[in-house]
This record gives C-alpha cells, structure tokens and sequence, in this order.
C-alpha cells in the first residue's frame, strides 16, 4: 500500500511568533496505520496536525516551506472542501465540535455543508452511527450526553464523511480510563473494518503501545524519534523528551539495569503479567 | 422568573402538535397573533384563545400554557384598568385586555412546541442566510455549556472566598466581574475551537447546504391550518365589513 501522508521539509513559523512551531520535519504514514504521535505540550503535535487537514495555511496564517500531501495530493494546493472529505480531525474536547441540537443532525452536519442528496446522507449517517454503536443516542440532544457519548458522536460525525485519514489530538485527555480504553478499541475495529488510517496524538501511551504500528515523538518542533513502539520505547531514552514512559516499559528497563534480567520488550501489561507468570505469549 | 420563562421553553414531546410541521406551528401562530389584532369583538377574542387552549389541551402542555396566561393576567389587568380610565369603554378595555393574554399565548405555543433544530430548519426554508441561521444554531446550542461553565466558574472563586450575595447592589455587580471574565475568555478559547471544527467540517462549502430533515404536510397539519385558516378569515371579515374601525 502506498502512503497516505506524506510530510516534507516542512517548517511553520506562526505570523506573531518569534520562532518555528515545526521544523525540518519528515514524516511518510503508510495507509491503514495506527500511527501514535507524543511529545510535550508546545512542541509542535497540533501545528503538524493543522498542517495536515489544511488549517493551515488556509486558515492560519504564517512562514510556510516543504510540503504536506494526503493521498498523493499537496495540502497546500487542496481547498477545504475536499480536505475535509479526506482527513477527518477529532479534537481534543469533544464539547466544541458538536453543532446541531440532536446527535444523527450533528452527525449529518459535514454532509450538509458539502450538498450531500438526502437520501444518501441518511445512509451515511445510519452507517456511522451504527459503526459506533450509538443508533439509540440518534435523537438526544448533545447536553443528555456523557463524555464519552459525545466523543463517539464526534468521531462518527467525522467518520460519516469517509475519510482516509483520521486525527485523533487527544481523545483521552477527558475520559475516564475505562472509556478510554473502549476508545483505542474502537480506533482498532474502525482500522480493521475501514482501512482507515489513524493518527492519535496521546500522552497516555501505556493505552495505545499494544495497537500502534509507529510511534513518533516530537520535541520543539522537531523529530526526535520514530520507529515501531517496541524500536522507539526501548531503543531511545523518550523520557528525556519530556514523553511518559509506560510504567511497563519502565519495570522491563530497571529490570534490565538493576538486576540484569534480559529485557523481553514487552509493551503491554498483560505481556508482561503473563511474562512473569512464566507462560507462553 | 424561571417559572415564567418556562411558558417559552420547548420540552419534547410526542403529541400530535409537536409532530406538526414546523411551519404549519409558525403559521398557526402568525395567524393566532394577526387574529387577536384583527379582532374586534370579546367573543372573537374568546375564540381565539379558546381554539389556542384546545390546541394546547392537544398538545399536552396545557398546564405550561395556563401558567403562562395567569402570569399575563396582571399584565392584562394593568391594561384593562388604564384603558378603563382613559376610554371609560369596558367593551374596549375588555378587547385589548384579553388581546394581550391571546398574543402571548399564540406565541408560547410555538415555542414550547417547536424544537431548536425544527426552528433552525424554518429559518433556512425562508432562505435566511446560512450564517445568521447558524449563529442562531451556535447560540441556543450553546446556552447549556455556558450555564454549566458560569456555575463552575462561581463555585471556583467562591471557594476562593469570592462573596457573591454580600453588599449593596454596586458592590454586588463588582462582584460578578470575577465571574464575567473568565466566562467571557472561556468563550472566546472555545469560538477559536469552534471555528477550526466547522472549517474541518467543510462549514460553507457549498452555497446551498442540504438538510438531513424532511417534511411533509399530513392531514393533522391540514386540519390544523385550515381551522386557523377559518378563524382568521371570520376576523378579516367582521373587521372590514360588520363592525366599523373604530380608534378610541
């Protein structure tokens, strides 16, 4: 399969800002991915994100070189519109991106904007809301809901549009552990049953290590690691770039250094459980 | 006042008025508020409001209905009693005194039965721009995530020892300034986020967006207009033709 997302050479310097938001920045996702991107806070992730669905330099403005291409075609040279129907971005706080007074009219809203038939539209809109398992929440008003509830009529919101690309910029960060991890298992079934290819920006990376096929870690505005998670966890000291490393991780590496036990680079804590337990994996 | 404003506040519902197309509500109601203008005569005026009642009856919110016209009333009464003082007429002070009660009636009705979404979707049928219809939509959609952030926000500098009931009215405005503004840099933070999420939703991307709603005129919305239809048609004729305009 080809890659999805190509980035470039690319550097972005906001127009009232002293230096570059990102820099020199390489990047090729291929599709059907699950690609984790981590860093500390200001160090470029939702910049490069904007980037990539056209935000900028459609909507911010600023120094722009290199390039961005989603499917073969160049962010820069796409309008909005055909942006929109290839990367799908869910932001951080589901609240914000919830328009319309019930869930399916929410869901609809892209098509709307786009001239979608409505009869079309509806199918898209069953489709999406049953891939999300959340045909009964059709006709409640986004107040009647939990976060959860609207983090999933946000994504289905973006997913009724049929992206190839989806963002995920911290879908986590206002759930609670066990909706989170009903999340990342949907990020899975969705990537399974579309092809589609993910992108999640997540401090959390204890919750995504064990599905992610790459992990990519940012530091002022620049790449400082990439590889698949086991590469990057236990080959490169992440942590001195400001990234939380998985306790799992943890335990194996003071393992390795304290008592020399050799390091199995296991990502997740049932690995690891099972590891210990002496059984087979 | 809550009490109050619960007469003009949609609740869902599952009656036939509320199933009603949402322009066959606004059209009753245009037609109920140009009536009880048109109209002349107490009697008219009591059919009017009673044709409301019964619609209210039907549609399962008489009881929020009633509320509103008691409230009205007081009102009612002011008008009567100036009017009394002024016209010395009681057939007069008694029209406009019930004309008033029948057009706040014809308009809660509308409200408490029509939903936002079914009130964004006459507005984009009478071709309103869509950025007017949608600073509408963001406006209504938004008051529950406001009300909820104003009473975080009052909670957290009260617990930062912010007395909010305490001083005369001067000291008690001052005090609602630690409130407004955060409330107002929270809603400036969350309009930036609003904005990327509709430009990533392909916001205005065609001139004429599509809607995922449809109606369709049935019997009940027929029936509903023709009658409002018939009683507006009674008032235009006894206006124009059985009792002479009369201004006080």
């Amino acid at each position: 399969m080809g890659d999805i997302l190509e980035v470039e050479g690319l550097s972005f310097k906001y127009s009232d800002a002293p230096r570059n938001a990102v820099s020199g920045f390489n990047l090729a996702i291929p599709e059907g991915e699950i690609v984790v991107l981590a860093g500390p806070s200001g160090c470029g992730k939702s910049t490069l994100l904007r980037t990539v669905n056209g935000l900028i330099p459609h909507m911010y403005g600023g120094e722009y070189s290199g390039d961005v291409r989603v499917g073969g075609s160049s962010v820069k040279g796409s309008n909005m519109r055909d942006l929109a129907q290839s990367v799908g971005f869910l932001f951080q706080n589901p609240e914000n991106q919830i328009f319309m007074f019930t869930v399916e009219r929410d869901v609809a809203f892209g098509l709307e904007n786009l001239g979608v038939p409505r009869n079309e539209m509806r199918a898209r809109v069953d489709e999406a809301l049953g891939l999300l398992r959340i045909g009964d929440l059709a006709q409640r008003a986004p107040h009647e809901l939990s976060d959860g509830q609207k983090q999933r009529v946000a994504l289905a919101g973006v997913l009724a549009m049929r992206p190839k690309l989806v963002i995920l910029d911290e879908p986590t960060s206002l759930l609670d552990p066990r909706t989170a991890s009903e999340l990342v298992a949907l990020v899975v079934r969705l990537r399974k049953e579309l092809g589609t290819t993910f992108v999640v920006v997540e401090h959390r990376l204890d919750l995504l290590m064990g599905v992610a096929d790459r992990l990519v870690v940012m530091e002022g505005g620049k790449k400082v690691a990439e590889g698949t998670p086991k590469d990057v966890l236990f080959g490169e000291e992440v942590g001195t770039h400001g990234v939380a490393v998985p306790a799992v991780t943890r335990v194996q590496k003071m393992l390795a250094g304290e008592e020399g036990v050799g390091v199995e680079r296991l990502l997740t804590p049932s690995e690891l459980a099972a590891a210990v337990e002496g059984r087979e994996i | 006042m809550m009490w109050l404003s619960g007469g003009f506040i949609f609740r869902r519902g599952e009656s036939f008025y509320h199933r009603l197309d949402p322009r066959t509500k606004l059209l009753n109601s245009l037609l109920m508020f140009v009536t009880s203008l048109l109209a002349r005569s107490v009697f008219e005026m009591v059919l009017v409001i009673a044709f409301m009642v019964g619609l209210s009856a039907g549609a399962t919110v008489l009881m929020r209905v009633a509320r509103t016209m008691t409230f009205t009333a007081l009102f009612s009464g002011f008008i009567f009693v100036v009017n009394i003082a002024f016209t010395r007429n009681l057939d007069t002070s008694l029209l406009y005194a019930i004309r008033f009660i029948a057009i706040v009636v014809s308009t809660s009705l509308f409200f408490i039965t029509t939903s936002p979404d079914e009130l964004e979707q006459v507005m984009r049928m009478f071709r309103l721009p869509r950025d007017v219809v949608f600073a509408f939509v963001t406006a209504v959609r938004f008051i529950p995530v406001m009300m909820l952030d104003t009473i975080q926000i009052m909670d957290a500098q009260k617990s930062r020892g912010l007395e909010l009931e305490k001083g005369n009215l001067i000291r008690r405005a001052r005090n609602m300034i630690p409130i407004l503004i955060p409330l107002v840099v929270n809603s400036v933070v969350r309009s930036g986020e609003l904005a990327e999420a509709m430009e990533s939703r392909a916001y205005g991307a065609v001139p004429r967006p599509t809607t995922l709603m449809a109606y369709k005129a049935r019997m009940t919305d027929i029936g509903v207009a023709l009658a409002a239809v018939a009683l507006f048609a009674v008032a235009a004729y006894s206006f124009y033709f059985v009792i002479p305009v009369r201004f006080p």
